[in-house]
This record gives structure tokens, sequence and C-alpha cells, in this order.
């Protein structure tokens, strides 16, 4: 760890993320970054909490790092690639994967093929689509995505529209999307928002075990409760800036958290 | 009415008109793109294939090229013209989204039109190329009016088995994702600028062929054949038709041309009870085109047929 505004997530593999002096204005107010930007670094294989209250730059964090938005100052390394320029769709490729604070999906897509087009299949390719070769892989994409989808507790509604799922099942939808993917990092963005208790404690013990697997996970999350039980480090972000890190139990106690929170009065 | 006649004309016509709705298709319905300058594609296609196969100036000409090679060159030619055509206008036009997209390949066409007017060395102007190449005559006891209807159904379904392959295929399956919600799309890896490109390139194509075929058919390549009435009828007939299929789109082509035709074909005693015929076949077009809009008859098929499956 090197600081406040320079925060190193540790484990024993080495660095996955670099982030250094990144920085974001909306209609020239700061949103993400002070003077000097936002820089940490996050170790491969961690579990990170990313915590907040409401405008902190948590969602603005994602769109950088997934280049939905382009950062107007600093760097960002993954894996050891400077991939700042990189579009959305390379860093997708490059193994970061997302989900949205809005559940995102593809309405014209039934549910299985919600999560089936979040792979990538060598059907993609213009040439490939015009032949047959693609076929044979399809089936274990489908195959796999039905393994997901029971995962996530819809493996009953492969066949339907997304239009037909509620908000909840949407946000499991969109995990599933990107599992399929099996990115190296991923970037879940209020996975628990709006979802039902028992499908957050199937969605708990999913991110547990992929953790386990070795991917590295960063959750933004307002659900304290179910964040602090499963993440391992939580970065505290607040106005933009990096005002708090360490492992769950530091975090509960650090008065300057608890003030960003509730106000003053509750931190005295 | 000569129905025979009529029929055999609506097969060519409609299947010409069919390959452009198609393409349209793909590129609007799958691709999200709202090309209004289509019709610049298919009379780059005309005008390749005439400049392509007819002989040389002499004369009074004056067009200043032709180069006398045979019609399969200018066939294939015509598809490629129309490839590089979309290649040019595509690469200043494809960052636009919607409404913006709409109007600069409106403008594209509406300058290439102009252009078309106005050069007399390439098109011979307002005037045109006429006497353009026909290749297919009688074939044995098959006169060449069945021949040449045989060989635009036969781009189209070469057109619909392509495009139905690429659809079917999880190419079909990332255009209707970035189509849907391109941010999240590329958020799972599908390179949309990339995709969308290739759909407006490859979709020109079969445009820039059907093209060709038309110039065969009506030995013709003038400007005033290629104006933008000709973008919003292929518009029309992927409404009418239904713009979620590949049939509906055909279904929408050969339905107008063949209510064109029918009017057209309708014997009057007056030129003014002709004029009106033409008035009313437009109202009814329009008509038909907002009653779609409005009730939406194919989203209801389809959610019929979704619910009893």
């Amino acid at each position: 760890m090197t600081g406040r505004d320079h925060a190193r997530v540790p484990t024993q593999l080495g660095s996955l993320l670099e982030v250094n002096g990144v920085s974001k204005r909306f209609a020239g107010i700061q949103a993400l970054g002070g003077d000097d930007g936002l820089s940490f670094q996050i170790d491969r294989g961690s579990f990170v909490g990313l915590i907040g209250p409401n405008g902190a730059g948590k969602s603005t964090l994602f769109n950088l790092l997934t280049g939905v938005l382009p950062a107007d100052a600093g760097t960002i390394v993954f894996e050891g690639n400077d991939i700042t320029a990189a579009s959305s769709h390379q860093r997708a490729e490059h193994g970061i994967g997302r989900t949205f604070q809005t559940p995102r999906t593809f309405e014209s897509l039934t549910v299985l093929d919600n999560v089936v087009v979040g792979a990538t299949s060598p059907g993609e390719r213009l040439r490939s689509a015009l032949g047959r070769k693609w076929r044979r892989h399809e089936a274990g994409l489908v195959e796999q995505a039905r393994d997901i989808l029971d995962q996530v507790g819809l493996a009953d509604r492969a066949s339907e529209p997304v239009g037909d799922l509620s908000g909840g099942e949407l946000r499991m939808l969109g995990v599933a999307r990107q599992l399929i993917r099996r990115p190296t990092l991923l970037l879940l963005d209020e996975p628990t928002a709006g979802v039902h208790p028992l499908l957050q404690d199937r969605l708990a013990d999913l991110l547990a075990g992929l953790h386990r697997q070795g991917m590295t996970l960063v959750v933004v999350e307002h659900n304290l409760h179910f964040l602090l039980a499963i993440a391992e480090h939580i970065l505290v972000l607040t106005q933009g800036r990096l005002l708090a890190e360490g492992p769950p139990s530091h975090i509960r106690g650090d008065p300057a958290v608890v003030s960003a929170y509730l106000g003053e009065d509750h931190a005295a | 009415m000569n129905w025979p006649q009529l029929l055999i004309t609506v097969a060519t016509i409609g299947s010409i008109f069919g390959v452009v709705t198609l393409a349209l298709n793909l590129q609007y319905a799958r691709g999200g793109m709202i090309n209004f300058g289509i019709v610049a594609y298919f009379a780059v296609g005309a005008y390749t294939y005439a400049i392509i196969t007819q002989p040389p100036p002499k004369g009074l000409d004056q067009y200043a090229f032709g180069l006398d090679w045979p019609w399969w060159a200018g066939f294939l030619l015509a598809g490629i013209a129309a490839l590089g055509f979309a290649a040019l206008t595509g690469w200043p036009t494809l960052r636009l989204r919607g409404e913006y997209l709409a109007l600069t390949t409106f403008a594209f066409a509406e300058v290439f039109h102009s252009f078309l007017l106005n050069e007399r060395r390439i098109g011979n102007g307002t005037v045109g190329l006429s006497n353009v190449h026909r290749p297919f005559g009688d074939w044995g006891p098959i006169e060449e009016k069945y021949v040449f209807a045989g060989a635009a159904a036969l781009l189209l379904i070469v057109t619909l088995a392509a495009f139905r392959q690429l659809l079917a295929s999880p190419y079909g399956r990332a255009l209707d994702a970035i189509r849907d919600d391109e941010v999240a799309a590329q958020s799972s890896g599908k390179p949309s600028a990339d995709m969308r490109r290739q759909v407006f390139l490859i979709s020109a194509v079969p445009v820039g062929l059907a093209g060709a075929v038309y110039a065969m058919f009506t030995t013709l390549a003038q400007p005033s054949l290629f104006t933008a009435e000709v973008t919003f009828v292929v518009w029309i007939a992927l409404v009418l038709g239904g713009e979620r299929s590949v049939y509906g789109a055909m279904l929408g082509a050969f339905g107008l041309v063949f209510f064109e035709e029918v009017v057209r074909a309708l014997p009057f005693e007056t030129v003014r009870s002709a004029q009106i015929a033409a008035s009313v076949e437009h109202i009814i077009t329009g008509v038909l085109f907002i009653a779609v809009l409005r009730y939406q008859p194919f989203d209801r098929i389809q959610r019929k047929v979704r619910a009893s499956t």
C-alpha cells in the first residue's frame, strides 16, 4: 500500500491492474481524481469491494476502466499492457468484464442468447459466418450458457424474451453474460440491487466460487452487509478521491468512512 | 390486361427491388443503420455495368468511356463498384447515428444524382446511357423475358440465402446485440464499428449487382431512373413487408411492385383518367404506409407466433 491516493490491493500473485493518476471531468466539474488524479493497483486474484456515497465516482471509474468513457488524464495498465487508448471491445478481449448499474440487455434476444452472445464465437467473424464450422463450437457455448443460467437461477427462463425478466433477474443475467467470457477481471456494478434475498445468497456463493478459482473481482455495492461479508479488501471513494482502503474489519470502524456515508454527527 | 406479361414483369422488377430491400433490411433492421441514399449504390451498379459493356464513343456520343467488355465483367464490376462507393461514403458517415446518418446518406445520394445529371463524360448527363447491353437472348424455346425473370430471381435467391446464413450465424446474433445496446455489446467484446462497416459494405454488393440487372432489363442508365423516389419506394416496401424478417422485406417489394404494375396495366380511356389513377396509386401506397406504421401488424403477428410457441 502506498498511501491514500495510491493504494495497492495485495495478494501473492502480483499486479493485475494499475490505475495511475486517472481523472475525469464532466462539464468542467471534477468527477474523478483530485489534482494528481486517482491511483491504485489491484493484484491478481483479489476480491475488492468499491464503496462510496452516491456521486463518489464509482460507476465513472468502471466506465474509465472499461473504455466506455475516455480518461482526461492518467494511464491504465492491465496485465502489463497500457490499455488507456484501447477501445471498449478491445478491453473486453483483453479480459476485463463488467456489468452495469442499470442492467443492459439485448431485447431482441432470448435469455439464453443474451448469455451466449457474451462469448466470442468463431462464427462472429464474417468469413466464418458464411461457413458451417462455427456450428460445432456453438453447441458447446449453448451448453455452457445453460450451466451458467442454472448457477444464477435462470435455467427455466432460458427460452423467454428478456423483457419478461424482473429487474433483479436482469442483473443476474448481466452477471451470467460476463461469466461465459471467463474474464480475468470482473467489475460488478451493484449486482444485488433489486435482487431477491435468496438470489443474493446464491450470488454471494457464486462470486466466492469465482474468487476461489482465481478470478479477480471488483464489486461496487451499496449493500454493505453483502459486500463486507464476501470482499477481502475495500476501497472507499468519495468525491472522486480515494478516502480509505483496507480489509473490511478496518473499514467498518473508520470514522472517515462513516462520516462520508452518514455525515459528521455519526462519525463522532 | 395481359396477366402473363404483367406477372413476368412483376417477377423481374420485384426480384431486382427485392434484392435492394433485403440489403436495406440487413442495414437497418439488423445493423441499425438508416440509409436514405440506397439509390446511389443501385445507380453505381447500373452505370458501371453500362460503361463497362458499352462500345467506345463515336460520332455525337458525349460520354468518354466505353470498354466494350463482356456482360459478366460488367456485372461483377458493378458489385465491386458499389462496394467501393460504400467504402467511400461509409468512411465519413458511419460514425453518425440515427437521423444524422439518414441525412448524410441522403445528401450523398443527391450529390451523386447531381453529378450524373451534370457530368456528360461519365454517364452522358441528363440523357444518360441508352442501348445498354442485354446479355440474354432467347434460350432455345425460352423467351428472353423469362430468362431475365429467372436471372433476377436467381440474384434474389442467392442474396437471400447468403443473408439468411449470415443472420442465422453468431455474426447475426452479435449484430442484433449491437443494434439493441451498443455499449453492452462492446463490453462483451463485440467490435461494433467494424461490424457496422462490414454490414454496410457487404450489403452494397447485391445492390450494385441489382443495379446492373436493372440496366440490362431497361437497357438504360439515366439519372431520371435513380432519383430519391427509388430510395423511398424501397423503404416503403421494407416497412409494408415487415422489417423484422427477410421474407417480409421480399414480400413488401413484390407486393408494392405488383400494385404499381397493375395500376400501370389498367386500360384507361383518357389521359386524364390515367393521371388520376397514378395519383390514387401514390395515395393508396401512402395510406398503407401510415396504416402499417400506426397498427404495426407484423409486430402483432410476431407476438402471436411467439405466444403460440
